[in-house]
This record gives structure tokens, C-alpha cells and sequence, in this order.
């Protein structure tokens, strides 16, 4: 169905990130603003993307916000780098969704939804650091890659769920020995994220837990913020929620600060 | 979302949070429509990875309930939820409780009628009497040995003895049964438990899909458990007097035990018997003589063999069937088919050792059957996608043989509706080896062909 051949040729075939992307984050990371903004206005498709982000409702301005430093300026150093990362990953959506009900827009969408409360997760954290903040844009990075690897072959993936209760994920894995989000994590290191984005992404997919504490953590709260997102009613129709397993067990020690900080009553 | 059937068990698998804003995208209009057109003694929508859920995301699910209850009279419920989440579903629906709580889907397959569930020991304890009481029934109706505790201590007394027990059942609760008859296997003869009153209700409580698909698959003996009915009226008469005709299409024999004439006219029996109906006052009567069931055609699944050959429709189709079973086997083991040889005779398996075998067969716009030959090292890599390991338990691998050769059956299916041929599929069948199988495909003519993966051979029989 899907070899490690089909897997290689998949992580080959993508593009290094482009060089604008490139200054635009290094200069984010020096806390440089002002030039990050220059350099970003070459890329007309990052300022459109930027600009459709920080006008969702979930970033609740009142007016639009359309100059690309103005944008740079209100979100910050790091929400700026975070938006960066989801606009390179969006680079890697298709641009006809198949196996997911998708479009440009949900997975936006999506994008942002996780980014606000991966925010607000933080803050309750108390954690403040560019890496760990950024790291949340890589997780629809495994819808992309289920997508791209599957959509060709969904009649059959469809025929053995009907009989088989078993995830993309699973499949992948035991097919192939690789998961989805070890494909994420090719991914982080050709666009040369920082090491321990990948490292909470693995651990995000609630089947890697990871030795160290903290970063364990981080992928627990990961873990639930996705299938609390992908609980959302436009993501259920778009066939996002049985992806992948859901790992209550995994969750089940921050369950209750996690509903008390989402307001889930 | 689509309810995994597998065992006459329809389960609904929602993950993650449930509320009244997400219910209803979980569970569309057609999505319902669907289910309560399953052919299913049991749709189940299992808790296991919701970490969240109010009334109003159950409500969703609980409307289906009635609606598939309504038009199919399957038993509906949850399952697989842990002590908290069961006493809010109590809480949520104290006074509304119409549905069935099943701790796990274990459990739940304990009251369903199951082709592989038999004769489990089962400790068992719930709070309400009447429920203690509607459980030991039901197990008991089933073909298990339920055990009741009486008190809370004495079952948890009961449940610290190790291996006692094959199942333990706690934070259960029966809602309304299915109604359908249910249904038990023992040996080669399937047993029917029916009860109270028959008449016209019989044609739809009676599940005709599945008693044909048993004599698709090979029973040829059906005994109808008839202890607790008090009286029967003719419209039942005429359901059973054609469905012996039907059955002798087949060579089956139709069975009564227990049945009184007390308020049955005794001229009932006669057109019965009439219609080739046979009549035992005791259970044992039947079970125990094996000459009889010999006779009866119980002793074995090959007594009464088809003699029916190839015909032009079924050979035209053959490049569907075996594209059917080499891209499922073929996806499941990620290697490349090579055919080898390809001919019309009586199935011949050179090497009979180290190979198991499975059938599943179909019918509707044409009907017959295919077999598939498997080296146990070939079915043991195509399992190994659905169990997650490799394992040399041949029950486990018998098992998921028989998922993979359904797997083939429903790409068939898909390919021929493509050529507007509508056929269904009936449950597949597993060997543990080549002489179980030849009993029942020796001497029957069909086309055979032999296919290589990497370096394994494989066999392929489609027949009729």
C-alpha cells in the first residue's frame, strides 16, 4: 500500500525553505522587527498569508491589521516566528484536500486555532520561550503528510477501517516502521526548526512519550489541545477526528487543569 | 461517521469532546439513515477515548439509538467507560434510561448474539435486583453460566479469586433487549431461541439475512429452542413452513424442541412435519446422539456438497475476483503479485503442510465462493498490519485470516457494483489446514490460480 520507497520520495521531494523565510526568522530570532518586516515584504504570498491570520476572529482585533510590520509589531517576536513556521507549513498543503474535507481556508483556520490556545497554554505554563511557542505550528504538518500519503490509496485504507479500527498513524507505522510524525520530523529538520519543536511533536502524538519531563509534558498538553481542536464541529466534518488515536490514558493527570483553562464546562 | 461492524456489533468510535456543538457532526441524518438500515443485533457507540461529554453530546446519539431501535429492534447502548463517566450517563438519564450501558465491548458481545461467544463463566453484580436478575437471563438465554453476587462485598470477594471468572461484570445496565431471536452455534447446528407467542411478528424478528448467510456458509442443521413458547398462530405456521421449503433447497433440516400442543392446534404439527419439520421433546435428544446429528447433517459442514458447476457469468468476472484478493493481499503484505499458472479443474494443493485456508462466499446477481490458500507465512505477514505484531497463535491468526478474506469480500463487492452486479457477501470462513478444507471444496470443479508473492506461493479457487 505504502512503502518506505513511497516515504523517501515523499521527504525528497520537499523544498528547502525559501531564502526570504530564511532572513525573515533570523531576524526574528535576533529580535530585529523592523527588518524582519523588510525582508518579509518580498514575499508577497507570506504578507497575503499574514495578513489573512492575524484578521481571524480568535485574534479578536477590531480592525484590520494589513501592513506587514504593523502585523510583525502586534504579535510579537514570537507569535511573528510562530506565524512564519504555519506559513511554511501551509506551503506544504495541497491545493486540492482529498482524503481530509480541507480547503485553504479550515486549514487556516486550523492553523490558528491551535496557535491561540497553544498561547494561552503557555501562559498558564508559565513557560516563555521562542522554540517551545513555535513548536505547535509543526502539528498540522501530520494532516499534510496523512494527506499526501494517503489520499492516492484511501479506497483501501477505507475498506481495511471498515473492518479494522486502526489509525493512519498505526497503518503508517506498521507498514512502514516510520509515523506520521517522524515524517513531521524530517520535515523540522530540513527547514531547520529548532530541535526540541520536533522533539514535543513526537511526543505530541501521545504514542512517544519522551524522557525528558518537561518536554513530556508539553506533548501531553499538545495532545489533548489537538483532539480538543479536532472535537471542533468544522473538523469533525472534515474528517480530521479519527486521524489518529486519541491517547486518553496519555492525558488523563492534566485533564482537569485543561478544562478549567479552556472554560469546558 | 460509520459504525465498525464485526460480529453482528455495530460501534461508533467518537474521540476526544462531546457537546451539544459537535454531536450532530459526529452523527449526520444520513449517517443514521445508515445505521438503522445495518443488518446488526447491536449498535454501540463506545466512550473509550471521549475524555468529555455533557447530555447534549450524548442526546445526539441517543436519538439514533431510538431510531435504529425503532426499525430494527437491536439492542443499542454504550460501552467501554470507566466508573465516573457511568454514573454521569445514570445521572444525565436517571428517569430516561432506555438504552444499555455495557462496561466494555467484551461485555456487550456477552448479550449479543454471537457466533463465538459461548458458554463463558460470568460473575455479575449491579445494585438494582431486577437488573441482577435481567442480566442472569439474558447470559443465561445466551448459552453462558452467569453467577450473581448478591452484595457488593461478596462480589468483591468473588472477583479477587484469579481465573474464576472469564468475564466480570460491574456498572452494567440492560436497557430494552433486542427483540430479534437470538441466535447460538453449537458444534455444526445453530440453535434459535424463540419464546411467548408466535405470529406475524415472527417474519420481522426472525433474521432471515443471517439464516441464509449460515446456509451459504455450510449449516445445514437449525434447532429452534421452543421451551418458553405457549402457543403458535398461522401466520408463524406459514413462516416456518417455507422456510423448511427453503431450507430443503439446501438439504437442512429445521428442528423444534420443547414445543407443547397445549394451546398450539395439533394439526400445526402435522403441516410441519408436512413440510419436513422435525419435533423433540429434549435438547439432549439431539446434541447427544451423534448418529442422529450425523444424520441430521451437524457432524460436519460438507455432508450435503453442491454440485454445481462454473457458469459463463462467474468465469467473465474472474479477473475481478482475483483482482480482488491480490490487491487486498498485496496492500496488506506491501509485496508485488506475480500469477503463475491458471486453470479450470478440482482444486489441487500440492504441499499441504504449513498452509491454512479461508472462504467467503457471495451472492445476489451471481453467487459462489472463494477460497483462498495461504503458507502460514504469508497470512502471518498480512496479519501482522491488522494485530500490530507478529504471533504464532493460530487462533489469533485464524482470526484475523477471516477480517483480511472479508477485506477481499468487500473490495469484490465494490468492483462488481462498479458493473452494476450486486452481490452480498456472507461471513467468511477459516481452515486450520488443508483437509478441513478439502471436505468441503474436494471434488468440486472451479478455476484455479496460482500466484507468487516474493517468494511464497498462493492459491486462489473461485467455485460454486
Amino acid at each position: 500500500m505504502i512503502t518506505k520507497q513511497t516515504i523517501d520520495s515523499y521527504i525528497e521531494k520537499i523544498p528547502p525553505s525559501p531564502k526570504v523565510l530564511q532572513q525573515t526568522l533570523l531576524l526574528l530570532n535576533a529580535g530585529d522587527l523592523v527588518k524582519a518586516a523588510s525582508v518579509a515584504k518580498e514575499d508577497l504570498a507570506l504578507n497575503a498569508y499574514l495578513k489573512d491570520l492575524v484578521n481571524k476572529p480568535i485574534y479578536g482585533f477590531r480592525n484590520e491589521v494589513s501592513d506587514i510590520s504593523q502585523i510583525f509589531g502586534i504579535l510579537g517576536v514570537a507569535k511573528s516566528q510562530q506565524a512564519v513556521y504555519n506559513y511554511m507549513i501551509s506551503l506544504l498543503s495541497p491545493s486540492q484536500w482529498k482524503l481530509f474535507k480541507l480547503n485553504k481556508s479550515t486549514f487556516s483556520n486550523l492553523q490558528a486555532d491551535l496557535s491561540a490556545n497553544w498561547q494561552k497554554i503557555l501562559a498558564h505554563l508559565n513557560i516563555v520561550d521562542k522554540d517551545i511557542e513555535s513548536s505547535i505550528a509543526l502539528l498540522p504538518a501530520s494532516i499534510i503528510v496523512s494527506e499526501a500519503l494517503f489520499n492516492e490509496k484511501i479506497d483501501d485504507v477505507n475498506l481495511l477501517r471498515s473492518v479494522n479500527p486502526i489509525d493512519l498513524n498505526t497503518i503508517l507505522k506498521r507498514l512502514c516502521k516510520m509515523d506520521l510524525f517522524d515524517i513531521c520530523e524530517q520535515i523540522a529538520i530540513k527547514w531547520e526548526m529548532g530541535e526540541n519543536i520536533s522533539k514535543i511533536i513526537q511526543a505530541a502524538s501521545g504514542v512517544k512519550p519522551s524522557d525528558d519531563e518537561e518536554i513530556n509534558r508539553l506533548g501531553q498538553w499538545m495532545h489533548l489541545l489537538l483532539f480538543f481542536t479536532l472535537s471542533q464541529p468544522n473538523y469533525v466534518d472534515a474528517e480530521l477526528n479519527d486521524f489518529i488515536d486519541f491517547q486518553i490514558d496519555y492525558v488523563g493527570d492534566i485533564y482537569s487543569d485543561f478544562s478549567e483553562l479552556m472554560e469546558i464546562s | 461517521m460509520r459504525a465498525l461492524v464485526k460480529n453482528g456489533i455495530g460501534v461508533f468510535s467518537p474521540q476526544g469532546f462531546l457537546d451539544g456543538n459537535n454531536s450532530s457532526a459526529f452523527l449526520s441524518i444520513d449517517d443514521i439513515e445508515a445505521t438503522s438500515k445495518l443488518n446488526v443485533d447491536m449498535v454501540l457507540v463506545s466512550l473509550k477515548r471521549v475524555i468529555f461529554f455533557n447530555r447534549n453530546g450524548l442526546d445526539a446519539f441517543v436519538k439514533m439509538f431510538i431510531k435504529v431501535r425503532t426499525s430494527t429492534q437491536a439492542t443499542v447502548g454504550f460501552c467501554d467507560y470507566d466508573e465516573k463517566k457511568f454514573e454521569a450517563i445514570m445521572k444525565f438519564y436517571k428517569n430516561d434510561l432506555n438504552f444499555s450501558l455495557f462496561r466494555s465491548q467484551e461485555v456487550a458481545s456477552l448479550f449479543a448474539n454471537s457466533f463465538n461467544n459461548q458458554n463463558k463463566n460470568v460473575l455479575l453484580y449491579s445494585d438494582d435486583k431486577s437488573q441482577r436478575a435481567a442480566m442472569a437471563i439474558e447470559l443465561h438465554d445466551n448459552g453462558h453460566n452467569p453467577i450473581i453476587a448478591q452484595t457488593q462485598d461478596e462480589f468483591d470477594d468473588k472477583s479477587q479469586s484469579e481465573n474464576a471468572y472469564d468475564v466480570i461484570i460491574s456498572s452494567t445496565h440492560l436497557g430494552q433487549m433486542g427483540q430479534n431471536i437470538t441466535a447460538r452455534v453449537t458444534g455444526n447446528a445453530i440453535i434459535y431461541t424463540v419464546s411467548s407467542f408466535l405470529d406475524a411478528e415472527i417474519g420481522h424478528t426472525f433474521n432471515i439475512a443471517y439464516h441464509n448467510n449460515s446456509l451459504n456458509v455450510g449449516f445445514r442443521l437449525f434447532i429452534f429452542d421452543a421451551y418458553k413458547v405457549i402457543s403458535m398462530n398461522v401466520h408463524a405456521l406459514n413462516f416456518f413452513s417455507k422456510l423448511a421449503s427453503s431450507a430443503a433447497e439446501y438439504n437442512a433440516t429445521i428442528c423444534f424442541v420443547g414445543l407443547t400442543f397445549e394451546k398450539t392446534p395439533v394439526a400445526f404439527k402435522e403441516t410441519l412435519e408436512d413440510s419436513g419439520i422435525m419435533f423433540f421433546e429434549q435438547m439432549d435428544d439431539i446434541l447427544q446422539n451423534k448418529d442422529l446429528l450425523h444424520e441430521l447433517g451437524a457432524s460436519s459442514a460438507a455432508v450435503v456438497q453442491n454440485k454445481r458447476q462454473l457458469n459463463k457469468v462467474l468465469v467473465t468476472e474472474l479477473p475481478n475476483f482475483i483482482n480482488a484478493a491480490v490487491a487486498t493481499i498485496e496492500m496488506m503484505t506491501n509485496s508485488k503479485a506475480i500469477k503463475e499458472a491458471a486453470k479450470v479443474d478440482e482444486i489441487k494443493i500440492a504441499e499441504k503442510d504449513e498452509k491454512i485456508a479461508s472462504s467467503i462466499g457471495f451472492y445476489g446477481d451471481m453467487d459462489g465462493m472463494v477460497v483462498l490458500v495461504f503458507p502460514v507465512g504469508i497470512a502471518k505477514k498480512a496479519c501482522e498490519l491488522l494485530i500490530g505484531e507478529s504471533t504464532d497463535d493460530m487462533e489469533l491468526i485464524l482470526d484475523t485470516l477471516a477480517e483480511l478474506v472479508n477485506i477481499v469480500g468487500g473490495k469484490l463487492k465494490t468492483l462488481l457494483l462498479d458493473q452494476k452486479t450486486s452481490v452480498d457477501i456472507t461471513l467468511p470462513r477459516t481452515y486450520p489446514d488443508i483437509d478441513s478444507l478439502l471436505e468441503i471444496t474436494e471434488f468440486k470443479k472451479g478455476v484455479q490460480v496460482d500466484l507468487a508473492f516474493d517468494d511464497d506461493k498462493f492459491l486462489f479457487f473461485l467455485t460454486r
